[in-house]
């Protein structure tokens, strides 16, 4: 190991010897995590965070996909409570496969649809229904599409923790933190200057 | 942004005979359409392992590539400095969580891709096994490898697999401010006082060869990449992202009145390709092994720090409702 010249890693009193092997114990559950960039946009699907409560979902959320830009909420759902559909091909609508009748009664569950692969998953409305595969016989009823809808993920809203009014106090300076910004970081003067000098 | 120059296993053809010839020949015509390809759906093992492997290297290239920098943040001259180095720094190991998300998909999981990094069954971008003694080789590394980083990562944001592509679309916009942190700081040095511009050329010096690896080795000496260009797993080669880089950066670099340490380094007018004297292939297979500068030492700091956690890991655990891990979505 060569030497560095840094502090840290000299208070660190690094393990040199090959430590046992760790023990298979610590993979959190995953979440899945939407965001709303800015009022009134949807709520999109932008990956997932590892957590042990919904809250720490949210907390570990909002520092991974809200850290810059702007942001206005953060919906978190457990990956385990969402339930996917199959893809159908480009110009067919999903909701094809999802035809017979229901009872659009009972709990309520958000739907979220993919418009094209390789896109993120939207925040597209809630239906009320009895069953899962009730809710997406009356989503493909109800709620509007401009487009054929690919794929579906659906969860009871209340499996949802949401961002709260308050929560957006939270995103109140980010477009204040300019040292996070490229434009902040202006070159072009001083290279000017320097070749004038040489 | 710190990934480039992926090693990939070889690929045999013959690994896709035992492939459903139906569903492989949908697939391939999928990507040929320019269509994504989402989790769920069909993919032949080899494109699986292949990604999977890919990803999983670009993650640990955030999480390892962040140490070199990282260092420096204490040091770092002046309060406006250490903010953007640290917001830097901050970004950098938040992209390695967006691609283990990513690779996550396909069915790896993140406990068994941090397991592979520290027991050396995983790789990660060669060039921090590297030091960084000086400022100005975190300056180097803010500035000239993530331009590296970036030339492959827009790349592939075009590839063929959804939950990477929009990870790296994702990444890439918050790069630019990286690009510019780092241009800056060089910048401030390379047209300071005598001392501050002969420890950024000295940095310069250092990183030169080691960065020209960085894109890993030569076409001609990667012959496996073929099936992986077809299903858009990799976007370019090595040799192309390298002369990519070489066209953007090394007049930017001799405009801060910086030289580069290879006499042979010139644009071939007819070709409109860059000449430079290759970097020492061998020693480049040597340090990936395992016997470099530094490998063992950032190792050391990821199993310290694993070790360290483990206690928060098993605390966090206890207070789990639920131990469920089923694979991410997308």
């Amino acid at each position: 190991m060569i030497a560095l010249l840094d502090p840290r890693l000299k208070r660190l009193s690094l393990q040199k010897d090959d430590l046992p092997a760790k023990e298979n114990l610590d993979q959190l559950p995953t979440y899945e995590v939407f965001v709303q960039v800015k009022e009134p946009r949807p709520f999109k699907h932008e990956g997932c965070v590892h957590a042990s409560t919904p809250t720490m979902a949210l907390v570990f959320a909002k520092e991974q996909y809200s850290r810059r830009g702007t942001c206005s909420g953060i919906w978190v759902v457990a990956t385990k409570d969402i339930m996917v559909t199959g893809y159908s091909d480009n110009a067919t609508d999903i909701y094809g496969r999802f035809t017979e009748t229901a009872n659009c009664q009972g709990d309520e569950y958000s739907i979220f649809h993919m418009v094209k692969r390789g896109t993120q998953h939207s925040f597209a409305g809630v239906v009320k229904a009895a069953s899962p595969q009730a809710a997406l016989a009356c989503a493909g009823k109800t709620l509007p599409r401009k487009k054929p809808v690919l794929n579906v993920w659906l969860t009871k809203t209340a499996n949802i923790l949401k961002t709260t009014e308050e929560d957006k106090a939270m995103w109140a300076t980010t477009p204040e933190k300019l040292f996070r910004e490229a434009i902040d970081y202006k070159t072009q003067e001083k290279i000017k200057a320097f070749k004038e000098n040489h | 942004m710190y990934g480039g120059g992926y090693l990939f296993e070889k690929t045999s053809l013959d690994l896709l005979a035992d492939e459903d010839q139906e569903k492989l020949a949908e697939f391939e015509a999928r990507i040929d359409r320019g269509e994504k390809i989402e989790p769920h759906d069909w993919m032949p093992k080899l494109y699986r392992r292949q990604l999977i492997r890919m990803i999983e290297q670009h993650a640990h290239s955030e999480i390892i590539g962040a140490l070199p920098e990282g260092t420096w943040i204490t040091r770092a001259p002046g309060f406006k400095r250490k903010l953007g180095l640290m917001a830097k720094v901050q970004d950098e190991v938040g992209h390695a969580q967006l691609l283990y998300s990513a690779a996550e998909t396909l069915g790896k999981s993140r406990e068994e891709m941090i397991d592979d990094l520290l027991s050396g069954r995983s790789k990660y971008s060669n060039i921090f096994n590297y030091p960084a003694y000086t400022w100005a080789d975190s300056c180097f590394i803010s500035w000239l490898v993530d331009a590296g980083a970036i030339v492959n990562q827009v790349a592939n944001s075009k590839g063929s697999y959804g939950p990477y592509c929009r990870a790296l679309e994702r990444i890439c916009i918050e790069e630019a401010f990286h690009l510019k942190f780092g241009h800056h700081a060089v910048t401030w040095l390379a047209t300071g006082t005598p001392k501050q511009k002969k420890m950024m050329q000295e940095a310069l010096n250092r990183w030169w060869y080691p960065m020209l690896q960085f894109f890993g080795p030569p076409d001609k000496e990667s012959a496996h990449s073929e099936v992986l260009m077809r299903w858009k797993v990799k976007i370019l080669s090595n040799d192309e992202t390298r002369q990519q880089w070489l066209d953007m950066y090394v007049p930017k670099i001799w405009e801060l009145g910086l030289t580069i340490p290879d006499d042979k380094l010139k644009k071939n007018e007819e070709t409109g390709k860059w000449e430079y004297t290759e970097p020492d292939w061998d020693e480049f297979v040597k340090v990936i092994n395992g016997d470099g500068p530094c490998n063992k030492e950032r190792l050391a700091v990821r199993k310290t720090a694993e070790k360290r956690g483990e206690w928060v890991r098993k605390a966090i655990l206890a207070t789990s409702p639920s131990k469920e891990y089923v694979t991410p979505l997308a």
